[in-house]
């Protein structure tokens, strides 16, 4: 994916939460955003993703400008797949139905192909046995395990995870970053946000430190894990590689 | 139970059952002797068609006020600024006034002057139309407002969600908000239904031949006492106990699903 972005700006009240941030990839796979909570991380991420508009600024995403209308940003948001920390699952119906309903009533398939295309989609992700079950009875990790299956069951040009396993417990974490490195394998374009150092390094081709609504820098993994340069990257991360 | 939560409650039920044995001894006991069932029985055909007025005037008022209750919702949520203040300032006149002022007002001031003429060339009787009207607008008014607090306690992340998967905002209330907000909001619906069966009686004052009407007029011709007001009560528990029990059962029923 290839991802240009310029004096990006979003405020809330007075609160900056983009700052005319700027950002330029020619080409990545997966990119990676990471910093300090309340940096603009999930604000640039929902940007991306069509959910947010921004103040001023423009977006280039794979050489086409970010939609500005409801229904060009309704047909973006339909093209891509959205997940956040928790809560995307629609609690009333069953992990089957989570996923068939958009099939069906958003991209127009018949409800016997958007159902076999929804238990694929959980065949895929070893949670077939789980296809009639309701959000509640999952655990959180097979949640948004659901999740990624309903964002990807669309094939998406590029799927957006805002802090995907922010809200799960270590094994649970395990089991979602292992399913997003298998799609990252397969060739699905990403861009999450993620305070899994861990996971960044590994997975990402791209990594952008983001804080006070602004890209302090980007770089691949390997050289700004290994040499921060800027003075706030150095600082984040000596504190949270340090435990 | 133990053994003394029994006694007590063996105790508390001879005290209600002797209290109560007491009162209706009482009242029978004065009325006994003019309690006379086969008036009752002589208006038979009187009170029977205005139940079933009472019945049609639930269905209707029912069906109206979920069409305004959910005009009301949109209107206050609309995004322009003057709609909702509208919607608001009406709401508030609605429900901080009282009905019977509302059935009065509307219809001898604003409606009958209005639709009277043209509604009884078409055939239609009026007063039941116009008093089925505003009904609907007065319940329509509370429907909303259940309606509006169910809506709004739907976490922002599940109107995320949605609008992620692609919904139109269309799709978004009626695939994921409603379903989750009507089930929030069922007991206080089922509640205001029963309200509304209830207060279908006061559009007597309008001149509605309806169940309450009728039977008033039957007591006051034929000087009935309980022989009147009996039938009455259990007119109107015939319609809103279903009401009750459905609500009940739904309850239960979503509540295992969720």
């Amino acid at each position: 994916m290839k991802l240009e972005v310029d004096s990006l700006a979003r405020c809330f009240g007075t609160t900056r939460a983009l700052d005319g941030i700027s950002l330029s990839v020619e080409s990545a796979r997966v990119l990676t955003l990471i910093g300090p909570s309340g940096g603009g991380k999930s604000t640039l991420l929902r940007v991306l993703g069509g959910l947010e508009t921004p103040d001023s600024g423009t977006v280039m995403v794979n050489g086409a400008a970010l939609a500005t209308t409801a229904a060009e940003l309704q047909a973006y948001r339909r093209s891509n797949g959205f997940l956040f920390q928790q809560f995307n699952l629609f609690p009333h119906l069953t992990a089957l139905r989570n996923i068939s309903l958009p099939l069906e009533v958003v991209h127009g398939h018949d409800p016997a192909t958007a159902q076999t295309l929804a238990e694929a989609a959980l065949s895929r992700f070893g949670l077939l046995e789980h296809a009639h079950k309701l959000p509640a009875q999952l655990s959180g990790g097979q949640q948004q395990r659901v999740g990624i299956a309903r964002a990807v069951a669309r094939k998406p040009a590029i799927l957006f995870l805002d802090e995907p396993t922010s809200a799960l417990d270590p094994e649970m974490t395990a089991e979602v970053l292992e399913l997003i490195q298998e799609l990252a394998e397969q060739g699905q374009d990403i861009i999450l946000s993620t305070h899994e150092m861990g996971f960044a390094r590994a997975v990402a081709d791209q990594v952008a430190f983001i804080a006070a609504g602004r890209v302090e820098e980007l770089a691949s993994p390997a050289d700004l894990f290994a040499h921060p340069r800027s003075e706030v990257c150095r600082r984040f991360l000596s504190k949270v590689m340090r435990y | 139970m133990n053994r003394r939560t029994l006694i007590a409650n063996l105790a508390a039920a001879i005290g209600i059952a002797v209290a109560l044995g007491w009162l209706f001894t009482l009242v029978f006991g004065m009325l006994g002797a003019q309690t006379d069932w086969s008036k009752a029985w002589e208006y038979r055909e009187t009170l029977w068609r205005g139940w079933l007025v009472t019945l049609g005037i639930s269905f209707a008022a029912l069906a109206g006020s979920v069409v305004f209750g959910l005009l009301f919702l949109l209107g206050q949520r609309s995004s322009l600024v003057v709609v909702r203040w509208c919607c608001r300032a009406f709401l508030e006149f609605v429900r901080d006034t009282p009905l019977l002022v509302h059935l009065l007002f509307g219809y001898f001031v604003i409606f009958a002057p209005l639709v009277s003429r043209p509604l009884a060339d078409a055939g239609w009787d009026d007063k039941l139309v116009i008093g089925i009207l505003l009904l609907s607008l007065f319940e329509g008014a509370y429907l909303g407002e259940i309606l509006r607090g169910g809506v709004e306690s739907i976490p922002k992340t599940q109107w995320e969600s949605a609008r992620a998967v692609g919904f139109s905002p269309y799709q978004v209330y009626r695939h994921v908000i409603f379903p989750q907000a009507l089930r929030r909001v069922l007991p206080a619906m089922a509640g205001l239904f029963v309200s509304l069966i209830k207060d279908s009686s006061l559009l007597n004052v309008i001149g509605v031949a309806e169940y309450f009407y009728n039977t008033r007029n039957f007591i006051s011709r034929s000087y009935a006492g309980l022989e009147g007001y009996v039938p009455l009560a259990l007119g109107y528990l015939v319609l809103t106990l279903p009401v009750a029990w459905l609500s009940h059962w739904l309850e239960k029923r979503f509540r295992h699903e969720t």
